[in-house]
Formats: C-alpha cells, structure tokens, sequence
C-alpha cells in the first residue's frame, strides 16, 4: 500500500499536472467510486471493514499518513531552480489545518542538499571574541536548559514570483514557502553567556555543516533576545531536511538566517558579508539602490480555502455556506487583527482567530461566508501588534518597484468564479 | 569543568539577562563541551570579511585563474562569466541595477570582493566545496574580476593587492529601515468598486478529474539513486554528461562493454566529452546503488 503512494512522488512530473493529480484524488476518485458501488459501504449497507479485522499494532513501527492523504506533499517549481540539489519545495498549506506544519511536510531549501550526519560525529564549535572556545557534542548541547516555541519559518523569497503579476496557480505555489513548527532547543544567549563574550563584540556569524558551508551574520542584539540554537521539532529530532542534528532558528526572521546543520558561531565585531546577505537576500530598489540585512519577515497573510487547490466546486457544492479560512503570521509578534474583503478590497469584515495566537507564529483566522454563486474577489489584510497593516500591492511597488525578489507581503486576491474555480489574480 | 550550583548565583544571572543588559559576566557556569584549541579553530574558521581578516598566505594571477576557471567553473558559469542555463552569472551588467530586467553579477552589484574570496574557498566548484588550494581561490578571485573588466591581465591577487580592488556598487547598499509602507485598516467604502479592474490572472486550474493509475517503476533503487546524485548533471548534460534518454550517447558508452560502463560510474572516469566524478561526487553512495542508477538510465534509451 505505501509503495503505491510512493509512486504517486510528483518531482519527476511538471506542476499542472501536480495540481490536477492532487484535486483529482480529493473529489474525481472518490466521485467514481461511489457511482461503482455506493450500495456496497453506504448506509443501509455495512462497509468491509466494518466486518473485517485490520492489521495490528506495529504494521508501521512509525506511523505514515492514510494513502488517501498521498496528494498532500511537497512540491518544487522545476523552472525555479538549476537543480534539484540547490533548490527550493513548497508546503502544501491548503490542505494543512491549525498551525502547526507536519515535520514531513515543512517546506525545503538547500545549496548542496541534504548531509547526511551522525550526530555522535556532529561538533558545534563556538569562539571568536569569547573568553571560553569551546567545543561541543549533540550529548553536551542536549544538557543545556531547554525551552520549546512554536514559530513560523518562512523563506523571504516567500511570493517573489508574483512581484510584477499573478504568475503561479496555487496557495501552495504564491505562499507555501512557509511553515510552522514547535522547536526545542537552547537559548542562543544561554550559550553565549557560557562562552563569555567580550563586550565589544557585535555580530556572530552562523555556519552550516553542509556543503556549501551555508553562513549568515546575525547580530548580537537578536542572538541575545530570542535565537535558538534547536534540535528538535514537533515532538522529535529535527528532520535531514530541517537541519539535523542541530540548527539556529531567528524567530520572526528570514529562513535564511536559520543555518541548518549548525557547525560554528564565531563571535566578532563586524557584518561579513558573504553571499548570502549580498549577492543574494538584499532588496533592490526600483533606484538601483539595495537594503542589506533585511531581516524581519513583515506582517503577511493568505486564504488557504477557497483556493485554486479547495475550489468551490464539484459534487455538492455551488452557491452556499462556506468556512474560509486561511493563515496570517508576523515577523514582529502577534497578529492582532484579520480583516476579509469579498469584493475586492471595498469592504471588510473582522475574521476570528481559531488557533492559539502566539508571537512569530502561524495565526490561523475563519469566518463564514454565504456565496451567492456570483464571481467574487476574496482578500485577506492582517494587522500585527505594532499596528502595522499588510499593504496592498500598488503600495509595496510604489514603495520599491518590482525587482526586490524578497519580502514581498501584499494583500493576495483569490477570484472565485461563477463556476466555483479560484483563480490567482491581482487587481487595481 | 562544572561549577557547585550556588542558588544565589543563579538569581544573579537569571536577573541579569533578565535586564537584558549585556551577556552574563560568569562564563563556563555549566562547564559542558571542550575547550577549542587554536589547531581545531583554525581547521574550520574559514571566513573572510571585507577588510580582510581571514585571508590566508598565497597569491594568484589572473594567468591562472584563466586554467582554473575554464576547468573547474565554465561548465556552469560560462567561459566569459555568462552563466549556463540557470546557473548564474558571474560577469557583465553594469549600469543594469535600474533597468526593467536589471543583471545582478559581480561587477554589476556585489558589494565586497572579499565575498567572492569566501565564496569560492566555502562552496565552489558546486560537486567538491572546499577543494581548491588557497592560491587557486586567490588566482579564480583575480579571474573573475578581470572577467568583470575590474583588473587588468597582469594582475596577482594576495592579501596585500585585495586592499585596492573597490567593487563599483559598494555604496549602494543601506541597512534596512523598513517598515516602508502605511495602509490603514479601511473597513467600509475603502475604493469605488466600479474602479477595480484585474491586471494579471493565472487560469483556474483545469476541472476536478480521476487521477491517473499510478506507472510502476521497476526500478525503484536505480530512480531514487539518479534522483539524489546523477540528475544534477545527467538531466540537462552538465560536463559533458549523457543526458537521460540521449540513446546515441548512451551507445557510444555501451560500447566500452557494462562492465567498464559500470566500472566509471564508480571509480570515475575522464572522456573526451567531460569528466565523471567517482559515483558523481556522492562517495556515500554503495557501488550497488551507482549500478542501478545507470541500469536506470539505460532503461530510460
């Protein structure tokens, strides 16, 4: 059974054909099947297996989705990307619910691929302008004071498609560089002060153990407030993909800055700058000038149903009651409000939050809505407790063109359509 | 080593970083991990900042860097830093930031030269990062700024001449001073709805249909190998690789007989078109895994 959803792996296949596969197994297969022989598993009839024994305990010694639930994976964009070794996938965040992102499903971005480490071989090795270098095993890190957070990770280059049009057909395609777990680990700061830094210290350059020695510089001013050093997410070990054995996470910040499979911090006085916060990562205005050290990911949000993936159509849908719902998150702390427009942006109205609202984490917001089966344009706008409203997308141009590839967090206009399909739009 | 636990001590720290003041005076409190000799430092410490500090003893010509480079980086770069495919481009652009379309390259828009130094010395050539010799990043370095018409033919780079390379766009960057945008949290009558047109649409995606009967793979280990290690070059020819389903390439390889096929796949081999990398590069793999990827790839003729 799970080699069959195995096979269903998309990567070799192009994105069109993903989408239409994935909806095609949520309502097409289940629609065929109930026309074959609904009196066989439907009411007054007694399905199968509920006059069967299943398979026992430890047939899956660790648990996978039901087969059912195939479609829901990773996807890449192959015209993105060279390769497939340094290269980027999308969380599928349509069919997600709450706010917690499965570790499988957490979206992936790597510049040499995933390394393949023995954590009783993994060092993290920490000097610089400290008074203590020192060296440390997973076992040492592990006996630090711990504490568990549930915050967001978001690529910046988050939407960046979409900077000049609409461009790309799903949720999962315009904002699925996102995800959100629990992560458990070490306070940055609690190793710092371990370490003794000199007081004319300013800056800490984090470096990967992967190929491409993955480094960012991060100032101390983060790396004392809420940085952390993890080892764990969602209740396990980090996943490969997510770093492991070790990795930073800057909450509310870029991925970017999160170097995975964390080897060295080296404590000094000045930026770096290597390539990932020039060349890469900095934010070029329509002036020709750029911004560097664009950390914070701005208040952001999007409807995840309805949605090019959750259409409003096919058996037993049309005109109607509806729950929409979606995600808002914020670089800067909580969410404070969601406000849902139907018409484009000329009316609004205040969403609920129905999940925890914690700071730099994944707010999932609701409200009903009765469809009257005419074309509608649904919109969601968030604003984060500094009172920073999420901008519209004439706004962030006029503010900085469209060749900024980063940080673009303009309010997305989903297009139902008379038919109930849902269109990826921008509007004036 | 590990200090006696002293409540005191505790509150003293706890409130102090509580105060957020500067980071703790009392170092080695817990006394985990080893200390870090100089040798073990030095081992990993491998970055370079723009003024300097990191650059190692040596030097490089440009002279050189021409062999290097047309060796080790054109296959993805270009000869001329023109970028192949979706590789990028190291050179040309200037006067391009402002442009519609605008070419971000070294000489266009990198900020350091140290960034180029670091760069190539922590993760270039892309298949073995860290394999150059320091003299070898001094002598690409010098290349790829003659690439970028930023120094002449006779230049050698060291620790000394890097003092005076000044890449054209280092004043154009500023730190970040966002939020740069205000909207207002408009609840009712926000725009005039007969003023909403749409500038861009992507199609609905096509209507709900059965989805398709999942193909077999036979073999399964051969795809999943290719997947992970051969598709990088084998999927768009990088290096002058036989791309999957190219059959005339295949069957010039063919002709070698499988076994010695078999034997370059593993050991690596250098042929007239390009070089294959002992198992491409990903020495982990099991000589069982690389025989069934190129039983893949030969499938797929």
């Amino acid at each position: 059974m799970d080699d069959k959803s195995k096979k269903l792996a998309p990567a070799e296949l192009n994105r069109r054909k993903f989408l239409m596969n994935s909806m095609g197994l949520v309502g097409g297969a289940a629609v065929a099947k109930t026309a074959m022989a609904e009196e066989a598993f439907l009411p007054p009839a007694v399905p199968s297996w509920t006059r069967s024994l299943g398979p026992g305990v430890l047939t899956n010694p660790y648990g996978q989705p039901s087969k059912f639930e195939a479609h829901v994976q990773r996807r890449n964009v192959e015209w993105l990307t060279a390769d497939k070794i340094a290269s980027i996938s999308f969380t599928p965040l349509a069919d997600l619910k709450g706010i917690i992102t499965p570790s499988g499903l957490v979206f992936e971005r790597y510049h040499a691929g995933i390394p393949e480490i023995d954590p009783s071989k993994h060092r993290l090795m920490i000097h610089g302008m400290v008074s203590n270098p020192i060296i440390l095993t997973m076992d040492d890190l592990m006996r630090f004071p711990s504490v568990s957070r549930i915050r967001f990770l978001e690529c910046p280059a988050n939407g960046g498609m979409e900077w000049r049009g609409a461009q790309m057909e799903g949720v999962q395609f315009t904002h699925g560089m996102l995800s959100c777990c629990e992560w458990t680990g070490v306070l940055l700061s609690t190793i710092l002060e371990e370490v003794g830094v000199d007081p004319r210290a300013s800056w800490i350059l984090a470096e990967g153990a992967d190929g491409s020695h993955m480094s960012r510089s991060i100032p101390m001013e983060k790396a004392l407030d809420d940085a952390m050093i993890v080892y764990a997410q969602n209740g396990e070990m980090l996943r490969p993909e997510q770093g492991y054995p070790v990795r930073l996470i800057n909450p509310g910040w870029e991925g970017n800055t999160c170097v995975k499979w964390l080897r060295r911090l080296e404590i000094g006085d000045k930026p770096w700058y290597h390539r990932e916060e020039t060349s890469k990562y900095t934010d070029l205005l329509a002036d020709g000038r750029a911004r560097e050290f664009t950390y914070e990911q701005e208040c952001n949000s999007v409807i995840t149903s309805p949605s090019p993936e959750k259409p409003l159509s096919g058996k037993g849908k049309g005109k109607g009651k509806y729950w929409v719902e979606g995600l808002a998150w914020s670089g800067r702390g909580r969410i404070k409000h969601v406000d849902i427009s139907f018409d484009g942006g000329v009316s609004w109205r205040e969403a609920k939050f129905t999940s925890v609202v914690e700071p730099k984490s994944l707010t999932r917001f609701g409200i009903e809505w009765d469809w009257d089966g005419s074309p509608a344009m649904l919109q969601s706008r968030s604003v984060d407790e500094t009172g920073y409203v999420q901008p519209t997308y004439a706004q962030l141009r006029a503010a900085r063109g469209t060749n900024s590839i980063y940080h673009k967090n303009a309010i997305h206009t989903w297009k139902v359509n008379a038919d109930g399909s849902v269109s990826n739009v921008q509007i004036s | 080593m590990q200090m006696a636990v002293c409540p005191m001590f505790r509150l003293a720290s706890f409130l102090f970083l509580m105060s957020s003041l500067s980071v703790s005076a009392e170092p080695g409190y817990y006394g985990y991990g080893k200390p870090a000799s100089a040798e073990e430092v030095a081992g990993w410490d491998i970055d370079v900042r723009p003024d300097g500090l990191g650059l190692p003893d040596g030097s490089g010509s440009v002279e050189d860097g021409e062999w290097i480079y047309e060796e080790q980086c054109a296959e993805c770069h270009g000869s001329f830093g023109e970028g192949v495919g979706r590789y990028p481009a190291l050179a040309g652009g200037e006067g391009t930031l402002t442009d519609d379309r605008p070419h971000r390259t070294v000489g266009s828009y990198w900020p350091h030269a140290s960034t180029l130094w670091d760069y190539i010395h922590r993760a270039m050539p892309y298949t073995a990062p860290e394999s150059l010799e320091d003299d070898e990043v001094y002598a690409l370095t010098a290349y790829v700024l003659y690439l970028n018409d930023l120094v002449e033919d006779d230049f050698v780079l060291d620790r000394e001449s890097f003092k005076d390379v000044v890449l054209p766009n280092n004043r154009s960057f500023f730190r970040d001073d966002r939020p740069d945008t205000s909207n207002t949290r408009c609840m009712e009558n926000c725009k005039d709805p007969s003023s909403i047109v749409i500038t861009s649409m992507v199609a609905a995606p096509p209507p709900v249909q059965a989805a398709p009967e999942p193909v077999a793979v036979a073999n399964e280990t051969g795809l999943a190998t290719y997947r992970k290690a051969c598709a990088l070059c084998h999927d768009g020819g990088i290096g002058g690789a036989p791309t999957l389903g190219d059959a005339e390439a295949w069957a010039q390889r063919q002709k070698k007989g499988i076994s010695t096929l078999m034997a370059n796949a593993i050991n690596g081999f250098q042929g007239e078109d390009g070089v294959m990398p002992p198992k491409g590069g990903f020495l982990a793999l099991s000589n069982e895994e690389v025989e069934a990827a190129v039983n893949y790839m030969l499938e797929q003729n």
